[in-house]
């Protein structure tokens, strides 16, 4: 074939990404909605930024200062953070960090170690590995002030270490995303992962609960612990500078040896699923064939609701199926009243046998309440986000589209409805049953900070919608910009609530702040109406680029 | 005499500098099969979007069904159907559910929305698996699905988007079944294809757009005729499209008058590399 006598470097290929990469970045700014991503991704890299560079200064001091009186051993204990976060921060914070997927790449006449590199390394340009960067090369600094002869063997090992936490954190989101191209593999990691976030929650309690065991035994769970700590990568690490330090060469040697092969390990699991997918995969979820079935198609009615219109039932219920048929929603609809119970094991002190709520029981109920509101509002602000293609018919349809959000907001509202409920008999089980005062007053707040939410929520859905696509890793988020407006209005309602407790205290009447959070959900309401009957203007005029958002491939 | 079904008068769609469609005039009378055919780009889907309230004109009016879609776009959305270009479907629904909605948000009684749901469902031979959601279905079957939504509720008008595109013979059997038997009760069908042969077996009104602009417009017979007419013309004064005239007794095809119209295929001595 002429022109093509030589394969494609990999150099250009990886020009000509970096070209594209560039080239749709820019053309993302073309939007209203881009220029505003934009902003809110440059306030979130400062902030990213101050906490690279603050960090990287703190570890380095912490380095120096240890070292210098003679803790060694403490060294671990940044290289475990730093571990964590690297490898947590992505999946934990994905709403404020952008992902690309390169594996539409595959149609192009790539080498394998040109694929292989390009996952790599446009997957690893993200905070977290800038941050761990260079908090690393802090401790590296810090490690050579205090010993300048150990500071090209420390920075060797803490550059393997982070070579390490990037292939691992590529290997755990090349098979995550493997995971969650399938729809039934997809709903058993979300349920796993929930499960561990449950697990996590407990961490904290278990860990007081041991402390409060006495010194001694403390020290057995750690006696047990540090040996199995020692032998893995953030323990291998410091072991090695530690080791190395006290000249002791052999050893520093062979646990970075060990290190690196730790490395070699996950570079292997890399490749392995990086090369299933290089050679094609076949991830279809085709139904399977079945005999021609005779009978007739049954009738099922859909669901009614009184006093609610047909087209508002029909969204209600629609909302109720797709609620129901994912797991990590379900999961997140628990996890209020696993809070309460975290509470309930957790000792306020060591020791003393008394948890967090034993002082004030009556407020377990009201933060239980807050938890299930903030968790209901990922949905809210976002709440076209799981249309896709569908949104499509929301402007075909005659029904109103004031009508399809009432029907949303709705579903939402039974929701928070029907856990509140929940809450407040898992707190009278676990603690007391909350005074008719702080219930009523629980429900009133609420009553505003719902309508406050649905209010900015519709918005936000409209003005900044994105496609959540739950078989992306990274796609499952709302816009940055849809982030940070729904913190600032979580942020006011909830001052505004705190301040209104804090005089209704002052005074010693409850009633006070029951009567002000009815005013403020009356005067939301107005604000709520307000844009429900200006949602149909305001969608019509915003539909192209809601359309071109939501129904992307 | 019934109003016509659909009238746009000096339709136009700018994006930014791009007029993608540019003064575009269409009648379809009541009753007719009309098939709207263009280019790559020509402007079909943004013509198709903008009659059916997807998109909003730069300039222009559209009436369907003698309603204005600017001044009565609900009562107009009642009275149409539409299949648009990425099928407007909820995939995390079942084929039931799906067709219970979307009967619902047409404003039909529950009743009446799981009746016809569950009729649709056994026309479009959507029964095998009943609790599968939309999202797992294959291509061909989710065009039925949506095929099956955007009649539901009866429309009068019906605006397709390529619904042959990516279908099997036998799917696109039924679709063609189910069109036909609405065209028999005085339904109009406006729709885009790139399937030329089908637009030919099914259509009996054609509009061809062409860099945005509408170049041709009414029955085969006449377009066959106004393109024939050119070339006796062209053969006439001693041109070369009159070597291209049929055979006496022969008939243009769809695919010839498109090529004669929108201009032919671009000679592929121009890319001499590709071997």
């Amino acid at each position: 074939m002429a022109g093509l006598n030589s394969s494609p470097g990999m150099r250009s290929q990886f020009a000509a990404i970096a070209r594209v990469r560039w080239q749709l970045w820019l053309n993302g700014l073309r939007t209203v909605s881009g220029r505003l991503e934009l902003v809110a991704r440059g306030l979130i890299f400062l902030g990213f930024s101050a906490a690279g560079f603050g960090g990287s200064f703190a570890l380095g001091a912490l380095s120096w200062l240890w070292i210098t009186h003679d803790r060694l051993s403490w060294l671990a204990i940044p290289l475990w953070f730093v571990f964590l976060f690297w490898q947590l921060f992505p999946v934990m914070a994905s709403a404020l960090t952008e992902s690309a997927d390169s594996s539409s790449l595959l149609r192009f006449p790539l080498s394998f170690p040109s694929y292989f590199m390009v996952r790599l390394v446009f997957g690893a340009l993200e905070p977290s590995t800038l941050m761990g960067s260079l908090w690393l090369l802090g401790m590296a600094v810090g490690i050579g002030i205090a010993d300048s002869r150990y500071f090209l063997w420390a920075a060797a090992v803490l550059a393997v270490f982070a070579i390490f936490n990037i292939l691992l954190a590529r290997m755990i989101f090349a098979w995550v995303g493997r995971w969650l191209a399938q729809r039934r593999s997809r709903e058993i990691l979300g349920v796993v992962f929930f499960v561990f976030v449950i697990g996590f929650q407990f961490l904290g309690p278990l860990l007081a609960h041991l402390g409060g065991r006495g010194h001694s035994q403390a020290s057995e769970y750690a006696a047990w612990i540090l040996p199995i700590e020692r032998f893995l990568p953030p323990g291998l690490a410091a072991e090695s500078v530690t080791r190395a330090l006290r000249g002791q060469f052999a050893p520093a040697l062979a646990t970075f040896a060990l290190e690196c092969l730790y490395g070699l390990a996950v570079l292997w699991l890399l490749n392995l699923r990086l090369r299933a997918e290089y050679l094609g995969e076949n991830l279809s979820e085709g139904l399977a064939r079945t005999a021609k079935r005779k009978e007739k198609q049954a009738v099922r009615l859909g669901w009614s609701f009184p006093s609610v219109s047909g087209a508002v039932a029909a969204i209600l219920e629609k909302e109720f199926h797709y609620l129901s048929r994912s797991g990590p929603v379900l999961f997140s609809l628990v996890m209020p009243v696993v809070i309460l119970l975290i509470f309930r094991v957790t000792p306020a002190r060591s020791g003393n046998g008394i948890d967090l709520f034993s002082h004030a029981s009556d407020w377990a109920f009201p933060i239980g309440a807050a938890y299930s509101l903030l968790i209901l509002t990922n949905l809210v602000y976002n709440s076209f986000g799981a249309e896709a293609v569908g949104m499509q018919f929301y402007f075909v349809s005659p029904a109103p589209f004031r009508q399809v959000l009432l029907g949303k907001n709705l579903a939402y509202t039974l929701v928070l409805l029907l856990e509140t409920i929940l809450v407040w008999f898992a707190a009278c089980f676990l603690y007391r049953p909350p005074s008719p005062e702080i219930t009523l007053a629980t429900f009133a707040a609420l009553a505003f900070a719902m309508l406050a939410n649905l209010t900015a929520g519709n918005l936000l859905s409209i003005y900044t919608p994105k496609k959540i696509d739950y078989g992306t890793l990274g796609k499952q988020r709302a816009s940055t910009m849809t982030v940070l407006a729904s913190l600032g209005v979580q942020g006011l309602a909830a001052g505004l609530i705190a301040l209104t407790l804090l005089v209704a205290r002052v005074y010693g009447k409850l009633w006070i702040a029951v009567a002000v959070f009815l005013v403020l959900s009356a005067l939301t309401s107005i604000g709520y109406f307000a844009v429900l009957r200006r949602a149909d203007r305001i969608a019509l005029s915003r539909r192209e680029e809601m359309l071109a958002e939501l129904c992307r491939a | 005499m019934d109003a016509p079904a659909i009238v746009t008068e000096h339709l136009s769609r700018r994006f930014g500098q791009l007029i993608a469609v540019q003064d575009v005039n269409l009648q379809v009378a009541p009753g007719q099969f009309f098939g709207f055919l263009g280019p790559n780009g020509a402007g079909k889907s943004t013509t198709i979007k903008m009659l059916t309230g997807l998109l909003a004109p730069s300039d222009g009016r559209i009436q369907v069904l003698g309603l204005d879609l600017t001044r009565n776009p609900v009562e107009v959305k009642r009275q149409i159907g539409v299949v648009p270009e990425g099928m407007a479907l909820f995939g995390r629904l079942t084929g039931m559910e799906y067709l219970n909605f979307v009967g619902r948000m047409y404003g039909l009684d529950r009743e009446t929305a799981a009746k016809r749901a569950a009729e649709l469902l056994d026309f479009m031979q959507l029964t095998d698996q009943p609790k599968a959601l939309v999202t797992d279905y294959s291509h061909g079957m989710q065009k039925k699905l949506a095929l099956a939504a955007a009649v539901i509720h009866g429309p009068k008008v019906l605006f397709l988007d390529e619904p042959f595109e990516g279908v099997d013979a036998i799917a696109s059997g039924t679709l063609k079944a189910m069109l036909q038997r609405m065209i028999a009760r005085g339904a109009t069908i406006f729709l885009t294809s790139h399937v030329l042969e089908i637009v030919e077996r099914l259509c009996s009104h054609v509009a061809i757009i062409h860099q945005g602009r509408l170049v041709a417009q009414g029955s085969l017979e006449e377009l066959r005729a106004g393109v024939e007419s050119q070339a006796a013309a062209a053969f006439a004064a001693g041109g070369a499209a009159g070597a291209a005239l049929p055979a006496p007794g022969e008939k243009l095809t769809l695919e010839q008058i498109f090529l004669r119209i929108v201009g032919g295929t671009r000679p592929a001595e121009e890319l001499s590399w590709l071997g």
